[in-house]
């Protein structure tokens, strides 16, 4: 039976500025979040890297730290994002497998969402497309549901746990420029007094998981 | 507005001298100057700060400001190399691409020698997706153009996107060639020979990175920036060779005190975390939690000074 998942507000903020914040770049990162009767709440995002994101080493280390704050939060690792270099690229690059396959093995209903470049920012569409794999080992496929229901529309097992967030998030970078304050792992690396994992300070005060 | 000119102009001239793609900014502060005719208060610069404006206002869509810097040039400057390219990059923002590439492909047929109008042309495939049309191509542009030091680096970086991390390696020892005292080149084949799964050359790699970056300063200094980042790949490397077999495709052989080295980078990345205040206590202590015990016992790791 299809298990279903929501995107927390919180979730969504992050990954959207993350986005937001290197718009001409790919970038990455990890979706933290836990299971309840079936249904996959992500809850938080934890942006990985927006440099190099085709090397190993930073994106290891950071995985692994971003999977001990996941348990300080009793919270797990549940599935990984990206944002592409190009707007009309949407697929999983071969690096997103590898993570994504990597947190599989931990949460056997991992997801990858690949930001879709063409519709992000407009303010009623969610823009993330998922991808779910049959195992560890197998390949990750754009999931559809059945009768075709496009992901985040109603009936669909993705949805938004705030319908606003798309909208919410586009004001908070338009009008507060927030993404600028946001920091991912490579901003860490650079500056270890920046708060990649909580990143506080790039979160409205309003905002609800 | 004439207090805040100079340190507008400023901040545009820094800018240029770091190619920093503050394309929002540039456009903000750069507008005014170009309502104003403020342009006429640079002099020489003002040519240049031309071409940085259209290419900021190219960046975010703004093409009137594009085109009116873009005429002021072409006016100045007919039939210049550096403003056919403009041309060009204005071109692909708003035209199909084949569009573009017909107007490099005329350019070259006139002048064949325009490095630039080359690494147009490529981008514009990789634009289009065309990843191994464009790895061909800027091979054979590196072929006559070898001192191209950044067009090695991005060979490497298509490589690694396409998970052929040895042909990277290769085409960023190049780049260390032309340019051997660059910590962020070294650095980048340190991580690039890591994902190509040799962990010895990508330690050895990491070493020779901070080599460079600390010969000008002492050793008991907070490591900042990419000393950090530089650290963490050691203990990576570390951490690799001592749980499982690790062997070399280049013949790299091991570190010899390999357990000091783990030891050496413990410490080294831990101090890094000790500007941060009580406020990042938790990450502190996530990174203390990831660095586990650094000595072969399992007691507490030893930090010496």
């Amino acid at each position: 039976m299809m298990v279903n998942y929501t995107v927390g507000q919180q979730a969504y903020l992050k990954t959207f500025f993350h986005a937001a914040k290197h718009p001409h770049l790919q970038v990455n990162g990890v979706l933290l979040g836990k299971k309840v009767s079936g249904t996959v709440e992500i809850i938080d995002a934890v942006p990985l890297l927006h440099h190099w994101t085709s090397l190993s080493p930073m994106m290891e280390i950071g995985l692994d730290l971003a999977g001990r704050h996941a348990e300080s939060l009793e919270l797990q690792l549940v599935g990984y994002y990206q944002a592409c270099e190009r707007l009309d690229d949407t697929a999983l690059a071969p690096v997103g497998e590898k993570i994504a396959s990597k947190v599989k093995e931990g949460f056997s209903d991992a997801v990858a969402f690949v930001i879709d470049g063409e519709k992000i920012g407009s303010p009623d569409n969610a823009a993330l497309i998922p991808y779910l794999a049959q195992s560890p080992s197998s390949s990750w496929r754009p999931y559809t549901d059945a009768g075709a229901v496009t992901p985040f529309s109603p009936g669909s097992s993705f949805s938004l746990s705030s319908p606003d967030s798309p909208a919410h998030a586009v004001s908070l970078v338009r009008d507060q420029q927030l993404h600028r304050k946001f920091g991912d792992f490579d901003d860490h690396l650079e500056d270890v007094t920046i708060d990649w994992l909580g990143n506080k300070a790039a979160m409205p005060s309003d905002v609800h998981q | 507005m004439s207090a805040s000119l100079p340190s507008a102009l400023q901040t545009l001239a820094n800018y240029r001298i770091h190619n920093t793609r503050a394309s929002h900014e540039v456009v903000e502060k750069g507008k005014v100057l170009l309502n104003s005719n403020g342009t006429s208060r640079l002099g020489d610069d003002a040519w240049a700060f031309l071409e940085q404006l259209a290419l900021a206002a190219i960046d975010v869509a703004n093409y009137e400001i594009a085109d009116e810097c873009l005429r002021r040039l072409a006016t100045k400057f007919p039939e210049s190399p550096r403003v056919d390219v403009l041309s060009g990059i204005r071109m692909e923002a708003t035209q199909p691409p084949e569009v573009a590439l017909k107007f490099y492909n005329e350019l070259l047929q006139t002048d064949s020698s325009n490095a630039a109008i080359y690494k147009r042309r490529i981008s514009v495939l990789l634009r289009m997706g065309k990843i191994e049309r464009a790895v061909t191509e800027l091979s054979e542009y590196l072929d006559t153009f070898y001192s191209d030091v950044e067009g090695w680096v991005e060979l490497a970086e298509l490589y690694s996107s396409c998970n052929q991390y040895t042909s990277a390696t290769q085409a960023l020892s190049h780049a260390l060639l032309l340019a051997p005292q660059n910590p962020f080149y070294v650095l980048q084949f340190a991580e690039t020979a890591y994902t190509a799964d040799d962990v010895p050359l990508a330690m050895k790699m990491f070493m020779l990175a901070l080599d460079i970056m600390d010969r000008n300063v002492s050793e008991e200094s907070i490591p900042t920036g990419v000393s950090v980042r530089a650290w963490y790949g050691v203990k990576l490397c570390c951490r690799a060779l001592t749980e499982r077999t690790c062997s070399s495709a280049s013949d790299t052989p091991l570190p010899q005190n390999l357990d000091l080295l783990d030891e050496l980078s413990t410490e080294r990345v831990l101090t890094a975390y000790s500007v941060v205040g009580k406020d990042f206590d938790s990450s502190r202590e996530l990174v203390l939690s990831w660095m586990g015990p650094s000595d072969r016992t399992g007691g507490r790791p030893r930090f010496i000074h």
